[in-house]
C-alpha cells in the first residue's frame, strides 16, 4: 500500500474534521476522495502532505513513516484549486523550481522541464508569465511543476474546482489519460460524483470526519453502503419504502409484474433526451422515474394516466424481484 | 453603388490614422474624465509645480555663482553629505525592519496585535516637534535611561528612523495580507526550505511595495525638520542637516542661496526616486 492513514483525527477548535480516519490507498492507482464541502478531505489531503498536521493517528508514505515529517522531506506533489502560481516567474521557472531547489545540473533541469511542457501541451508558453495563461493552462503548468520533482504520490485538491464546466471536463479526461502515462500513485480531492466516478480508480467517500465506503465506481454505485452514499452518488426515490434509482424503477401501463405498485403520473417533464415522471401511488407515496424520452413516447405517457411502477430487475440496493408471465 | 466605393476610399485613411494615433486613441477622454484630469492638474500645478518652479527661477537669478558658492561652502556640503548618507542608511533599516514588522503584524498572532497595528502610525501623525521633544526628553541631556546622543551623528539617524517608520510598514503590509500562503505550501511541497521560499517566492512579490515605501522613506528622511532640530544640536559640519541649513540661509536673508540648496534637494530627491524605482523593477525581474 502506497499511502496508509490509520487513525487521523483533527479539530480545528470546537470543530471534527476527521474523526479516527483509517485508509489505505494503493500504488500506481487514481484514488478520489469524495465528499460534501466541509466533510473533511481536503483536511485528510493536506495531512498526507504534511501542511497539516494530525491530532493523533500516522501516515506512512510508501512504507516511511512520515506523520512528523515536514511536507519538505515528503517528496508528495500537491496541486492546488487556485493553482498556487508563482506569479513572477515563467512558465519553466515555475515548472524547474523543484529541481532547482533540489541543485539538479543545469541541463539535467532544462531537458525536465522540456519534457514536461509537452506533457502537458504548453512547450509554447516556457517563456509566457502565468498571468498570461488561462485558467486551465495554470493548472497543467501547475502540475507539470508538482511532476517535475518525480514525486512518490501526487495529491491534487479539487484541481478543477475552479474552472468552467467545460475546460474540467476536458482535464478530468486529460488528467486520466497523463495518469494511464505516467502511473503516479495519485489521490485527488473532489465534491462532484459525476468527476470522481469517471476518472477514479477507487472512491473513498468522505463525510463529517467519517470515511463512509470505499470501492470502486462501479461498486459504490451498485453497492452503495448506506443512504448517505446512495443519495451522494446519484438521484434517489422510495417505492415500496426501499430507496433506489429513478432510472431503476420500471414504469408500465398494465400490472406486468408481482407487486407493482398502482399509481397515477402527477407531472412530467421533458429534459433533453430523458423524461421525468412523478407517479403518486394509491399508498400514498411520491415516486420519481426517469425514462428516456423514447420509452415514454412509445408508452404515450399523459400526465393524468394510471401506471404500475416497480423496480426494475437488477436496480441497485433492492432484492431482485420475481417476474411473473407478462 | 454609391456607398461602396467611399467605403474602399475610406479605408486606408482610417487605417493611417489609426496607426499614426493608435496610442492616443487608447487614451481619448470622455467629458468626465477630461474635467476630472484638468482639475487634478489645476490642483497639482497650484500645490506643487508653480512652487517648485518658483524656486528654481529664483535660484537661477542669482546665477551660477550662486550654486558654486553653496556647492563651495564646506558647511553646505557637510550638511548635504550627513543628510543625503543619513536618509540613505536609514531608508536601508527600514526596508528590513518594515519587513519584519509588516511580516509580525500579518502572520503571527498575539496579543496586543492590534495596539501595535495601531501604534506604528503614531509617528506619522505626531507633530515632529513633539516627536523633537520626546527624542530629546528620553535621549537628551537629562535621559532618564542613561542613553545621551543629542550633539552625535546619531541623533539624526535616530530622528530620522522615529519619523519614517511606517513607511514601509504600511507599504509592505497590504501586499502580504493578498499573498496566497498556497504559494509558500507549494514551495515546500516541492522541497523548498523556509528561508528559501521566503527569498524566492515571498520577497519578489514584496520588493514593488518595500521600494515604494524606501522612495517615501528616503524622501522623509532628507525632508526632515521638526523632530532633528532640538536634539542633532546642529553642530555646523557634525549634526547639522539640509533643512536647517536652508531655514539658516533664510533668517540671514539669503534667500538666493536657500533656493540653491532647495534645488540640489529638489534634484537628490529625484534621483532617488529614480533610482529606487530602477532597482525595483530590476530585482522584481530576477526573481
Amino acid at each position: 500500500m502506497s499511502i496508509e492513514v490509520k487513525g487521523v483525527s483533527k479539530r480545528f477548535g470546537d470543530f471534527v474534521a476527521l474523526d479516527d480516519v483509517n485508509v489505505s490507498l494503493p500504488t500506481g492507482q487514481l484514488t478520489a476522495l469524495l465528499g460534501p464541502s466541509g466533510g473533511g478531505k481536503s483536511t485528510l489531503l493536506r495531512i498526507i502532505a504534511g501542511l497539516d498536521s494530525a491530532d493523533t493517528g500516522t501516515v506512512t508514505i510508501a512504507g516511511t513513516e512520515a506523520t512528523h515529517l515536514p511536507p519538505q522531506k515528503r517528496n508528495v506533489g500537491f496541486v492546488f484549486q487556485h493553482y498556487a502560481v508563482f506569479k513572477h516567474m515563467t512558465v519553466a521557472k515555475n515548472v524547474a523550481f523543484g529541481l532547482e531547489i533540489r541543485k539538479r545540473p543545469k541541463a539535467e533541469i532544462a531537458a525536465k522541464v522540456d519534457e514536461l511542457l509537452r506533457l502537458v501541451h504548453l512547450s509554447q508558453f516556457a517563456h509566457r508569465l502565468p498571468s498570461q495563461l488561462s485558467g486551465g493552462q495554470r493548472q497543467r503548468m501547475a502540475l507539470a511543476r508538482a511532476l517535475a520533482v518525480e514525486p512518490t504520490v501526487l495529491l491534487l485538491d479539487e484541481p478543477f474546482g475552479a474552472l468552467d464546466a467545460k475546460v474540467r471536463k476536458e482535464l478530468r479526461e486529460w488528467l486520466r489519460r497523463l495518469h494511464d502515462e505516467v502511473h503516479v500513485t495519485t489521490v485527488f480531492v473532489t465534491h462532484d460524483q459525476e468527476e470522481a466516478m469517471e476518472v477514479a480508480d477507487e472512491i473513498v467517500v468522505i463525510n463529517e470526519g467519517r470515511v463512509e465506503q470505499v470501492g470502486t465506481p462501479d461498486e459504490l454505485y451498485d453497492e452503495p453502503a448506506n443512504d448517505f452514499v446512495m443519495g451522494f452518488l446519484g438521484d434517489t426515490t422510495v417505492l415500496n419504502g426501499v430507496r433506489l434509482r429513478p432510472h431503476d424503477v420500471h414504469l408500465s401501463r398494465a400490472p406486468e409484474l408481482a407487486g407493482a405498485a398502482e399509481g397515477v403520473i402527477s407531472r412530467l417533464l421533458r429534459v433533453g433526451f430523458e423524461v421525468r415522471a412523478t407517479v403518486l401511488t394509491d399508498d400514498g407515496e411520491e415516486v420519481h422515474v426517469v425514462l428516456t424520452r423514447t420509452h415514454a413516447r412509445q408508452l404515450e405517457l399523459r400526465e393524468g394516466d394510471r401506471v404500475w411502477v416497480t423496480p426494475a430487475s437488477g436496480a441497485a440496493s433492492v432484492p431482485p424481484m420475481v417476474a411473473t408471465a407478462g | 453603388m454609391t456607398t461602396a466605393p467611399v467605403a474602399v476610399d475610406s479605408r486606408p485613411a482610417r487605417k493611417r490614422r489609426s496607426a499614426s494615433s493608435s496610442r492616443r486613441s487608447g487614451t481619448a477622454l470622455t467629458p468626465a474624465s477630461g474635467l476630472g484630469l484638468g482639475v487634478s492638474m489645476i490642483w497639482f500645478s497650484l500645490l506643487v509645480l508653480i512652487p517648485l518652479s518658483a524656486i528654481v527661477v529664483k535660484a537661477s537669478g542669482g546665477g551660477w555663482s550662486t550654486y558654486e558658492a553653496v556647492l563651495t561652502s564646506e558647511n553646505t556640503r557637510a550638511a548635504l553629505q550627513l543628510t543625503v548618507v543619513s536618509a540613505l542608511l536609514i531608508t536601508l533599516v527600514n526596508m528590513v525592519m518594515g519587513t519584519i514588522i509588516a511580516w509580525v503584524l500579518v502572520r503571527d498572532r498575539f496579543h496586543g496585535k492590534a495596539i501595535l497595528d495601531l501604534v506604528i502610525d503614531i509617528p506619522f501623525a505626531m507633530p515632529t516637534i513633539v516627536a523633537g521633544l520626546v527624542l530629546l526628553s528620553l535621549y537628551g541631556p537629562q535621559s532618564p535611561i542613561g542613553v545621551q546622543v543629542n550633539g552625535t551623528r546619531w541623533s539624526v539617524l535616530l530622528a530620522m528612523a522615529f519619523v519614517t517608520l511606517p513607511f514601509v510598514v504600511r507599504t509592505v503590509q497590504p501586499v502580504l495580507e493578498e499573498l496566497d500562503t498556497d504559494v509558500e505550501d507549494a514551495a515546500a511541497s516541492l522541497g523548498s526550505s523556509r528561508f528559501t521560499t521566503f527569498r524566492r517566492v515571498v520577497l519578489p512579490a514584496l520588493v514593488p511595495a518595500i521600494f515604494a515605501g524606501a522612495a517615501l522613506a528616503f524622501a522623509r528622511g532628507i525632508s526632515e525638520y521638526g523632530a532633528l532640530v532640538l536634539i542633532s544640536g546642529n553642530l555646523p559640519r557634525k549634526t547639522e542637516v539640509v533643512s536647517v541649513r536652508l531655514f539658516s540661509f533664510l533668517e540671514g536673508g539669503n534667500t538666493e542661496a536657500a533656493a540653491a540648496v532647495a534645488t540640489i534637494m529638489l534634484f537628490v530627491a529625484l534621483l532617488a526616486i529614480v533610482a529606487l524605482d530602477m532597482i525595483q523593477r530590476r530585482v522584481a525581474r530576477r526573481g
